[in-house]
């Protein structure tokens, strides 16, 4: 399930793979701004992970992310 | 699939649609949301430099209003924005308009449960107009694709709340979908003529065998199936499909069921041609092809039969072929499903409308033409009437005719909406567009022609005719008319020109029958001329001329 939500990132902010990691925070990445953070959000839904609003928009980095997804 | 340069604009954002749309099509990478019509307004704007052929404004009902949900309000919200769009509203290009699903949260407690139909109703109004106005709006069905998913999938509160990204996953997809198929329609050709079959087809069971089982066809059970499937073909009908039949039957027990079978929708004059008999399904097909004088290659044939089918996709492969629902409950569908691949188009015109009629009568044409001694007899007999109607008034209509028109076409030069509105108010320009009557009925606006003055010579830059009323020295008359006018405007000579194409030998040789002296001739087109006080005296009969 990680690998599947990280190569979903990596596709919707069209980077390499390998670019995004468990330990990426969301500022350190050019691509995902707000309308790619909305995206991905919406995406993760189609996998079965739903992340609440207010959760979601406090996002800081892709352990919390995967963690809020039962990753971990 | 060609679908042109697109443009998506909205007052929610959009940028996921426009991101999967982009997997396919060429669109326009719109400069945030919510500013449609200031995008629209300001000539400087990245979107006009973008020159978009198909734009889409994708409008949120609940947003346009700020959830003000006071109908007096709403007129004044919705008309304003209509009646900008109307100002700012270029000519060039086309604008599809989604039509009206108002969603707002707080609709679910309002005690007023006509409310929403009633908002919704002011915007279908004012869109409806609009297309009336301009030929290069369209409606864009928002509304059904939201009622397919249902508010819950459709809409995401979350999504909303998040980025102002107003649906669902699936529901983008659709809305990406719809967008790529309504595109795709400005540009394709659409099919022209369904054929069918009739047992197990039109009805279920045989013809024939009444004695034994009568056909399924009634108000219940899989006769229902059956009639819903005719239903479905009736409103094709209706709008331009020309239903045939090519059935293996005795013609005396299918003639009686499509006469007098109480539940049949499609009766005789529904169809534009028959073939019931035991002949091979391909000769038929070719044989209804000869009488409306259609290409094979814009056939559809729809038959229950597995061997008809491959059969007929073996003989004559131009013709499509879809299969066949193993189910009766799946056949309305299916057709619905064929409509929308094949002959789905993009604007419906009052000629479309008209078709099956005058397909019709051009069969009992040519049952006169047998029967009439002489091919002179035979025209005289058919009381033609060559009507001049306003190019401006039937700028749809003229625009069809040109593009559309392969064998008799002269020159073969295709225009967009906006370019033949330019030439109908250009003063160098004379446009000439008749409307052909006969006994049999109305052919509709079937022959054009237009001069261009504006060189050394007036020349006749395009002439197209219909293949409806070909043969019936309509163009001797044509020209004569455009002759004289040119002649009363002053003009003593005037140029024509042919332009080979594949399909345009029938008038490869039309201006030499018509006196015109060959000047120039080139791999590219041949030059004509005529001088107009030498014009000869043409054979046609129209009937204003019969009886003097």
């Amino acid at each position: 399930m990680k690998e599947k939500i990280i190569k979903l990132i990596e596709e919707v902010l069209k980077v390499p793979a390998g670019t995004i990691t468990e330990d990426t925070m969301i500022e350190d990445v050019e691509q995902w701004d707000s309308l790619a953070h909305v995206m991905i959000i919406g995406q993760l839904e189609e996998l079965g992970v739903s992340i609440p609003l207010e959760e979601a928009i406090e996002l800081k980095g892709m352990r919390e992310l995967l963690e809020k997804a039962g990753c971990e | 699939m060609t679908t042109g340069r697109l443009a998506v604009l909205s007052n929610v954002n959009m940028n996921m649609v426009i991101r999967m749309l982009q997997k396919n099509a060429q669109v326009y990478e719109a400069e945030g949301y919510g500013n449609e019509l200031g995008t629209l307004l300001n000539p400087q704007s990245s979107y006009h430099a973008y020159h978009a052929e198909i734009t889409f404004l994708i409008m949120d009902l609940a947003e346009l209003l700020e959830h003000d949900l006071d109908p007096v309000t709403a007129e004044q919200k919705i008309g304003n924005w209509f009646r900008t769009l109307e100002g700012c509203l270029p000519q060039e290009g086309v604008f599809y308009v989604s039509d009206a699903y108002l969603w707002a949260v707080e609709l679910a407690v309002l005690a007023d449960t006509g409310r929403k139909s009633q908002l919704e109703g002011i915007w279908e109004r004012e869109l409806r107009n609009l297309q009336q106005k301009h030929a290069n709006v369209r409606s864009f069905p928002y509304r059904a694709l939201a009622e397919h998913f249902g508010e819950e999938k459709a809409f995401s509160p979350k999504m909303w709340y998040m980025g102002k990204v107003l649906w669902g996953m699936e529901m983008q997809s659709a809305l990406a979908e719809q967008i790529l198929y309504r595109a795709g329609l400005e540009y394709r050709t659409p099919k022209k003529v369904l054929v069918l079959d009739l047992d197990n087809t039109l009805w279920g069971g045989l013809a024939g065998e009444t004695d034994h089982t009568p056909v399924v066809l009634s108000e219940d059970h899989s006769g229902l199936a059956y009639k819903n499937l005719q239903r479905v073909l009736k409103i094709m009908q209706s709008q331009g499909v020309l239903l045939t039949i090519a059935s293996k039957n005795n013609e005396a027990d299918a003639m009686e069921i499509l006469e007098h079978h109480p539940h049949m929708v499609l009766r005789p004059e529904d169809f534009a041609a028959q073939r019931i008999n035991w002949d091979p399904k391909p000769d038929n097909i070719r044989k209804i092809a000869e009488e409306l004088n259609l290409g094979t290659d814009s056939f559809v044939f729809f038959d229950d039969s597995e061997a008809e089918r491959e059969m007929v996709r073996q003989m004559l492969p131009e013709v499509e072929v879809p299969e066949f629902p193993a189910r009766a409950e799946d056949l309305a569908p299916a057709m619905v499903k064929i409509y929308e691949t094949y002959f789905a188009a993009a604007v419906i015109t009052g000629e479309d409308r008209e078709k099956t009629a005058q397909y019709r009568a051009n069969a009992g044409r040519k049952q006169m033409e047998d029967r009439a001694g002489s091919f002179e007899e035979y025209v005289k007999k058919l009381e033609i009437c060559l009507l001049p109607v306003d190019p401006k008034e039937h700028l749809d209509r003229l625009t069809q005719l040109l593009n559309k028109t392969n064998q008799f076409n002269l020159t073969t030069r295709r225009y967009t909406l906006e370019q033949m509105r330019q030439i109908t108010e250009d003063t160098k320009k004379r446009v000439f567009l008749y409307q052909v009557t006969d006994v049999f009925g109305d052919n509709g606006i079937v022959a054009a022609a237009i001069v261009d003055t504006a060189g050394e010579l007036p020349e006749i830059t395009d002439f197209v005719m219909s293949c409806r009323v070909m043969g019936r020295n309509i163009e001797n008359a044509v020209i004569d008319r455009i002759e004289q006018q040119m002649q009363e405007e002053g003009y003593t000579v005037l140029r024509g020109r042919y332009v080979p194409t594949a399909k345009n030998k029938p008038v490869e040789t039309m201006y030499d029958r018509l006196g015109y002296r060959k000047t120039d001739s080139t791999p590219e087109g041949t030059c004509y001329e005529i001088v107009l006080a030498e014009r000869p005296e043409r054979a046609y009969w129209l009937k204003e001329n019969l009886y003097d």
